[in-house]
């Protein structure tokens, strides 16, 4: 598999040096080049609302805009296609209020239609499967226009986080709206969209299985407003660099100006070899803390792992602080509960760790051994648990695009099997893997950071593991929420106090108090446990471009796979 | 004579020979011994050599030391420094790789195992083709034609495009099917070469005697025909061990190998897969390329030298 990327790696280079030479009117001081993580397995389709890479290619930072971007800095939303919005008293019915003078790059007006097209789509098509449009799907009763620039949405549900959910890019993406005069009449489960056009101040020009190039439209309808000026940037390319040591290469020898996550030894080589790569932080750890902590997933319907003090025997065992040195070269901390170690997120954190329902930053074999001899297991000659003539066997899917995620499961494993549980990794391609095993729950254990969502309140991530999500093993869970299909008396009790808990206004004081008390239930449920804080460490090339995001330029977080990329773009500048 | 005297003081006390004569001597006594050969030994020692540091490591080293995390990271052998300044430590002699474990624990563990996988490949392919080739050649007829056309067909498939799918549909595999999963790759070659031997020596007078004196296929193929063959048989022993070896570290390299059994390729997999190469840690990649390449240079003179005590023209005289 590496071998195979490796090639396309080269190829992609080749190519690219091919494709310049033919186009050569744009020069590489001109050209932003991005890493991709993952191969773009069907290149001609951009409907965004089927599985595949259909978006992080470039398609949802250069082409498609979202109405807002949740800022990390401020936590307030900037406004992008809206300019503002209301809520009723209830946070029933949300009036958004469209930018005017916006366009789609073919010259067509964007308007109150096209969103209501495009969530009119969501709503009626049962089979359209991305995370974005299930939610909306979940929580809108209705959309109408109200006119050309104001939309209404009437929720089934009282929903203060509406806007930030579904519009906000509070994590990956928003909810993003197609234009209507293409669209219309189409099947949005299947149309391909293979000419693709957005609102965004880029166009596609080329897309392969490793790279998708995109141009500048001088035409964009903001610097025509006045919203904002062109971006300096001529052309965008996303390149699928293949794995640390090729991404590394190629970002010491400037062919690469944003890279993905890298290991903190990666970096300080890079860093040795060129001087003009950056990261968030000047020094150690260098990383940027990412909202998605990482957790063990574990399938809670496939024996021996349906019983839950199995799991919290795992949960015992496996030592975070040693994840955290080895597999993160120490740039990053345990969990202490499922949420992101943010400071908005401190007075939830520190309910559940007032009801001593926080995970010890060490393992503890012995309680963990303890637990599995409780349950009927003894220790054979091998010095693995068995009962019944059956080994304590557990296979763990894990995503081989990162040496993060392989380097982790390599240590759980490794601590397994000392605790007397034969664990064994088993690697799958990025796109496999989160196409084919984690949404149909094909795996026993996985690594990943489902329970993602909360970044300044609680729901976003507790929500995701309630019993109405719970679809059986081969069906695709709704917006991979609780893929861990945990079910049963614990599910329910836990799931009735979130559901409580999302009705509730932003910032009540009983949202604390909610929280631990559904946390015993999902201490002692463990649908996954909690490894480590996700810090994400991206190189950044200041050779040809700078205004990079960073801890001391904080226009927002440096994820440029997200779909606030747009903001990264704008703020790029041309070096020297 | 004087000046055709050499050092060789025995020879100049019995009697005085000339300078053919000796050469004549010389070559004489290595006939008498065609095992006697240098490469032969050498080779011979470079492999034992491997083997003896897999015994004498699981006596002298904590082989604990071989899990991820057992040490610190990424630090280099005794009397080198890396990229952080870290200097190596008589607790980590070759230094330890990116997860924390210990390089001369992996090879003392991950040396032999490639070893052995190579060897029982080559062990179950050539008792395959062996079996195979003396059937084609000395029984002929229809199931000559069979195992022929299944041995060209075979040949013709690349076995590395076969075993990866294989490998990645088994998952984790150990190291035994490994070797079995290779040994199906194997038996080909020899196969085709020992058909063609056995079927030159078929019409050999003395194989014609032992068949008018009745003696039984069985008997004609491994007691009077076998023996015949043996250094020829070692020699492409010989070369499907390197080829063994080969495809497994190939599979290793490519991530494809058994997962928690250390070895020499799967050392290199994870160190090109963690930046090795752009972080300098030489010694995480170069240590078990070295050892690889000691094990084909030992296989390769082996090789040689059995080419020499089976083919008495390429014995070369002093």
């Amino acid at each position: 598999m590496t071998l195979t990327k490796r090639l396309l790696g080269a190829s992609a280079v080749a190519l690219l040096a091919a494709t310049g030479a033919l186009a050569q009117d744009v020069a590489r001081e001109d050209t932003v080049i991005f890493d991709l993580d993952r191969t773009i397995k069907d290149p001609s389709n951009f409907n965004w609302f089927t599985p595949g890479t259909k978006r992080m290619h470039g398609a949802h930072q250069a082409m498609w805009e979202p109405l807002f971007i949740l800022n990390y800095g401020t936590g307030e939303l900037d406004p992008w296609l809206a300019t503002g919005f209301e809520a009723n008293d209830d946070s029933t019915e949300f009036t958004i209020s469209l930018r005017e003078g916006v366009e789609w790059s073919d010259g067509a007006a964007f308007t109150a239609d096209d969103v209501t097209f495009t969530v009119n789509m969501a709503l009626t098509n049962e089979e359209i499967s991305s995370r974005e449009a299930a939610t909306i799907r979940a929580q809108v009763a209705s959309v109408e226009k109200i006119d050309d620039l104001t939309v209404k949405f009437t929720l089934n549900n009282p929903n203060p986080r509406f806007m930030v959910e579904n519009f906000g890019v509070r994590i990956f993406g928003s909810f993003l709206i197609m234009p209507e005069h293409i669209w219309n009449g189409q099947d949005p489960a299947t149309f391909a969209f293979s000419s693709p056009i957005g609102t965004g101040p880029y166009t596609l020009t080329s897309a392969a299985t490793n790279r998708a190039i995109w141009d500048r439209n001088d035409d964009w309808w903001g610097a025509k407003t006045g919203f904002m000026d062109l971006p300096e940037p001529l052309r965008l390319i996303w390149l699928e660099s293949g794995g640390e040591e090729s991404r590394a290469q190629l970002m010491a020898t400037n062919q690469l100006d944003a890279a993905q996550n890298v290991s903190v030894g990666t970096f300080e080589a890079i860093r040795a070899q060129n001087s003009n790569v950056t990261a968030w932080y000047d020094d150690f750890p260098y990383a940027a803390a990412d909202p998605c902590a990482r957790q063990l997933e574990i399938n809670t319907t496939v024996a021996p792992w349906d019983n839950a003090n199995l799991r919290r025997a795992v949960a015992m065992i496996i030592d975070r602080t040693q994840i955290a040195n080895v597999a993160a070269e120490g740039a990053t901390v345990p969990s202490r509960t499922m949420f992101a170690e943010y400071g908005s997120m401190a007075p939830f954190i520190d309910a559940v760790v007032e009801a001593g329902l926080d995970l010890p930053a060490r393992g503890d074999m012995e309680a963990g051994k303890a637990m599995i001899e409780a349950e009927g297991w003894s220790m054979n000659g091998d010095g693995v648990y068995e009962k019944d003539g059956e080994e304590l066997a557990v296979k763990i899917h894990v995503n081989s695009a990162s040496t993060e995620y392989t380097r982790t499961i390599d240590v759980i494993v490794e601590q397994l099997n000392r605790a007397g549980i034969k664990a064994s990794s088993v690697p799958v391609e990025n796109g496999v893997f989160w196409g084919e095993v984690l949404p149909f729950g094909a795996y026993e254990m996985s690594y990943s950071w489902l329970s993602c969502g909360s970044v300044n309140e609680p729901w976003a991530s507790m929500g995701r593991y309630t019993v109405k999500d719970v679809v059986p093993v081969g069906e695709r869970s709704p917006g991979f929420n609780n893929t861990a299909r945990w079910d049963g008396p614990e599910a329910e009790a836990y799931s009735e106090i979130v559901d409580g808990m999302a009705n509730l206004p932003l910032g009540d004081e009983a949202i604390p108090g909610m929280v631990a008390e559904a946390y015993q239930h999902l201490d002692a449920g463990m649908p996954f446990i909690p490894l480590v804080q996700s810090f994400k460490l991206l190189p950044m090339n200041e050779t040809y471009w700078t205004g990079w995001p960073s801890n001391d330029n904080y226009y927002n977080h440096p994820f440029f796979w997200w779909n606030h990329t747009h903001q990264i773009i704008h703020n790029l500048e041309k070096a020297g | 004579m004087a000046e055709y005297s050499t050092d060789d003081n025995t020879a100049e006390a019995t009697h005085k020979m000339t300078r053919a004569e000796r050469r004549q001597a010389r070559r004489m006594r290595r006939f008498d011994n065609p095992w006697n050969n240098p490469k032969l030994f050498w080779g011979a020692g470079l492999l034992l050599g491997i083997i003896a540091l897999g015994i004498l490591g699981r006596l002298f080293w904590d082989l604990e030391l071989v899990f991820t995390g057992s040490g610190m990271l990424k630090l280099p052998p005794i009397g080198f420094e890396n990229l952080r300044g870290q200097e190596g430590t008589l607790a980590n002699p070759l230094g330890t790789d990116g997860a924390g474990r210990d390089i001369l624990a992996l090879i003392i563990i991950g040396a032999p195992n490639s070893l052995f996988v190579g060897l029982l490949a080559s062990l179950i392919g050539m008792s395959a083709g062996i079996m195979l080739g003396f059937t084609a050649g000395f029984v002929g007829g229809r199931t000559d034609d069979v195992i022929r056309v299944l041995s060209d067909v075979m040949i013709t498939i690349p076995p590395l495009l076969i075993l990866v799918v294989f490998q990645a549909s088994f998952g984790d595999v150990s190291l035994t099917m490994m070797a079995l999963l290779i040994a199906g790759f194997v038996w080909q070659s020899p196969t085709r070469l020992i058909r063609a031997q056995v079927l030159s020596m078929r019409e050999s007078g003395y194989v014609q005697m032992a068949r008018l004196s009745g003696a039984s296929t069985f008997h004609i193929m491994f007691k009077e025909m076998l023996p015949n063959l043996v250094p020829y048989l070692f020699g492409s022993f010989i070369a499907n061990v390197t080829t063994s070896i080969v495809t497994a570290v190939g599979l290793e390299v490519l991530g494809l190998g058994p997962q928690r059994i250390p070895t020499l390729g799967r050392t290199i997999y994870e160190a090109i897969n963690a930046g090795a190469l752009i972080q300098n840690l030489w010694w995480w990649w170069g240590i078990p390329t070295i050892l690889l390449a000691v094990m084909f240079i030992g296989l390769l003179l082996i090789n040689l030298g059995l080419d020499e005590v089976s083919n008495p023209r390429l014995r070369k005289l002093s």
